[in-house]
């Protein structure tokens, strides 16, 4: 059996993408349970599109037990549709047979939620979004998953193989990178795609970016100035006011 | 002539309202479609096992023109008796001394209730391939310019395939139209929520939106003329419709109430911000210094296991309405916005001045979380002899 991990590097100081630490803590949780309990050899691979120190977190994959890593090397641009980091991914998913495929819900940066289910038409798989537990799949053919939707509700799904499914936080606890897993990853060779091997053309944003804004104040935002004791003081002050102690 | 599609949201056989609020998304973005364009139709989609009586409704509420997709296969569930589910954890996940209850909603085969079944007679008839195929038949054929979906988890799982599927560009997440010479602007969060990143589709394509439930005013009532109603089998079964590879089993409800939540007069709620289990304590006693006060937390606290569901404020939590709301070390994402913006007074106290909540907060104390709390603490001592901190 083969899964991917789709990984990203966001924020000023490169860390994975917080839910796709749980994405990754998951497919090795499947891999663990496949492996001890069902004696079936799992591969593990992780893939990241992006710059070249995105290579930084593939490292970390590793440390945490994931056997390959892919990276598809890119300059940083600013906004990136999410068709785009799709179509590339797909690229990279097609080079071999997978049987599941994990993302994140969303990036903390780009906050889409989309590239997953957006891989998943691409390659012709079926998809379900934010999975809060999965199942281990007992024949090769389906995983049964829960997927969160608002309002206390979960729907129970039973979904066939190869599929992409989004991973929500809260459906697992991420293990700690071992520093001996780490060192030894070192060693490990990342394979790395450059764009114009995947693709000679250019692919063709479907949306461009026009600038950032300050979202808008919904309320006064009074600042509370001066020493520590005068805020609290002022605090105080509001909340004897209100009649809110 | 140029199309506006509004896909409706159906859960359990019901129009959520935030259909409603895409209507109001869709009229905004008819008014400012350049002129030059033929004006474009408002189509509201419906896709139901038996779509006749939604699309009714919809249609003497809003006046607009409702295409009912009936599909067979959404048919809705017979409903198992409600049951209790103790959700059985692998070793690794089994949350220590408490057990998540559910109860079972709909089961797929489960016999049918006797009598009376009441309002969760029907059941949740989503699936996101049949969605997709079928809103995909009806686009190519209608040709609609923008498709508008709401930013739900129901819409954020099939927006994104449907958008690829019809060659459409695609924002998720839409809390702002506008524009400029050069047409529709969108806008839509990004980094954690402190930025609106402006969007523009590139040309000649269709557009999907999901659209932020909450911003765009609901404009509905009984309109004068009701719009016109069609029906439609889709004549072609599009692939993968027969043998769907995504099967829906059953729908759980998690059993536990927010009672204390929904009735306290402040809450304190925690975040991210106060680093570690353990100073939960702190916040606690914060709390326990106002005469009425429950404590929340936002999500990633529930998820690294460190205070309980029940306490979870935001759009998969409790929707709060207290009369002051402290949000303690909580940047202020929209999910978290979503569950507390009626409080009627917001504190937030939070040491990095950029913090989205400050831009939601009617007082803004910009300093470490728990410096604050102690010297509010001692002063709220002194000032007050009944109040005993120790
Ligand atoms: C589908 C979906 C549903 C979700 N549902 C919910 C939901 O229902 N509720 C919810 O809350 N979230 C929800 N989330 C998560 C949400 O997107 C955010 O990730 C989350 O709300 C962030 O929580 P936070 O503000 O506590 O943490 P962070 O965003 O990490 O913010 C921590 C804040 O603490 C501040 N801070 C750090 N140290 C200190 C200090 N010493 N003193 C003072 N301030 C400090 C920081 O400046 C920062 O602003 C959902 C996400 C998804 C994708
Ligand atoms: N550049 C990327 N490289 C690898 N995976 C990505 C990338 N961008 C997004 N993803 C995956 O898609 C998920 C959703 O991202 P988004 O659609 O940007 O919100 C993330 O959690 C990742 O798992």
């Amino acid at each position: 059996m083969k899964i991917l991990v789709c990984i990203k590097q966001v924020g000023d100081d490169g860390e994975t993408n917080r839910f796709d630490v749980h994405a990754l803590e998951e497919a090795l949780d499947l891999k663990d349970q496949l492996q001890t309990q069902l004696s079936k050899s799992v591969v593990l691979d992780v893939v990241t599109v992006g710059p070249p120190g995105a290579c930084k977190i593939i490292r970390r994959a590793f440390g945490m037990g994931a056997d390959r890593g892919f990276h598809c090397v890119t300059e940083k641009p600013d906004f990136v549709s999410s068709f785009v980091t799709a179509t590339r991914l797909a690229a990279v998913a097609q080079k071999e047979p997978y049987d599941l495929i994990l993302t994140g819900i969303m990036s903390a940066d780009m906050m889409a939620g989309q590239t997953g289910p957006m891989l998943a038409k691409i390659l012709g798989l079926p998809c379900a979004t934010s999975v809060i537990k999965t199942s281990v799949p007992s024949s090769d053919m389906t995983i049964e998953v829960e997927r969160e939707l608002d309002n206390g509700l979960r729907d129970c799904l039973t979904i066939t193989m190869p599929a992409v499914l989004t991973i929500q936080a809260g459906i697992n606890t991420p293990r700690y990178p071992k520093l001996s897993s780490m060192l030894a990853a070192g060693q490990k060779k990342i394979e790395t795609f450059k764009e114009l091997d995947l693709f000679p053309e250019p692919i063709q944003a479907r949306e461009i970016s026009i600038g950032t804004e300050y979202p808008k104040k919904t309320r006064s935002g009074r600042v509370l100035e001066g020493s520590l004791s005068d805020k609290a003081a002022e605090f105080l002050a509001f909340l004897k006011e209100k009649d809110l102690l | 002539m140029k199309q506006i599609f509004v896909i409706a949201e159906i859960f359990a056989n019901q129009i959520r309202p935030v259909t409603w609020e895409l209507v109001a998304a869709a009229r905004v973005i008819e008014k400012n479609l350049p002129s030059q364009q033929s004006s474009p139709a408002i189509h509201v989609i419906v896709p139901a096992d038996h779509p006749l009586p939604l699309a009714e409704t919809i249609a003497q509420r809003t006046g607009m023109d409702v295409i009912g997709l009936q599909i067979p296969e959404l048919k809705t569930e017979p409903f198992a008796k409600t049951i209790e589910e103790p959700q059985k954890g692998t070793k690794k996940h089994k949350e220590k001394g408490r057990k998540a209850r559910w109860d079972c909603m709909w089961e797929r085969g489960a016999p049918a209730p006797h009598g009376d079944s009441g309002s969760l007679a029907r059941g949740s008839a989503y699936s996101g391939e049949i969605y997709i195929s079928c809103i995909e038949q009806l686009a190519e054929e209608l040709n609609p310019s923008h498709i508008l979906i709401a930013h739900t988890p129901q819409g954020q799982d099939f927006a994104p395939g449907l958008a690829v599927g019809i060659n459409a560009a695609s924002v998720p997440a839409v809390n702002g139209i506008r524009t400029d010479e050069e047409g529709l602007i969108y806008s839509r969060p990004v980094f954690d929520n402190s930025r609106n990143l402006l969007v523009r589709p590139t040309q000649h394509r269709p557009v999907v939106l999901t659209v932020m439930p909450g911003i765009f005013k609901a404009a509905v009532g009984e309109e004068q003329k009701s719009g016109r109603l069609e029906i439609r089998d889709l004549p072609h079964q599009p692939a993968g419709y027969g043998d769907q590879r995504i099967r829906h089993r059953r729908t759980l409800k998690r059993s536990c109430e927010n009672q204390a939540l929904k009735e306290a007069k402040v809450i304190v709620a925690a975040g991210r911000g106060i680093k570690e289990k353990e100073n939960l304590k702190e916040i606690f006693e914060f709390a326990q210094s106002f005469s009425s006060a429950a404590v929340g937390a936002s999500r990633p606290l529930i998820d690294m296991k460190w205070i309980e569901y029940q306490h979870q404020v935001g759009i998969t939590g409790a929707t709060v309405s207290p009369r002051l709301y402290i949000a303690c070390g909580i940047s202020g994402s929209s999910q978290h916005l979503a569950g507390m913006k009626k409080a009627e007074f917001v504190v937030a106290i939070n040491k990095n001045p950029e913090a989205p909540i400050f831009l939601h907060a009617d007082l803004c104390i910009i300093e470490d979380v728990f410096e604050f709390i102690d010297v509010f603490l001692t002063k709220r001592g002194k000032s007050n002899g009944f109040y005993d901190f120790k």
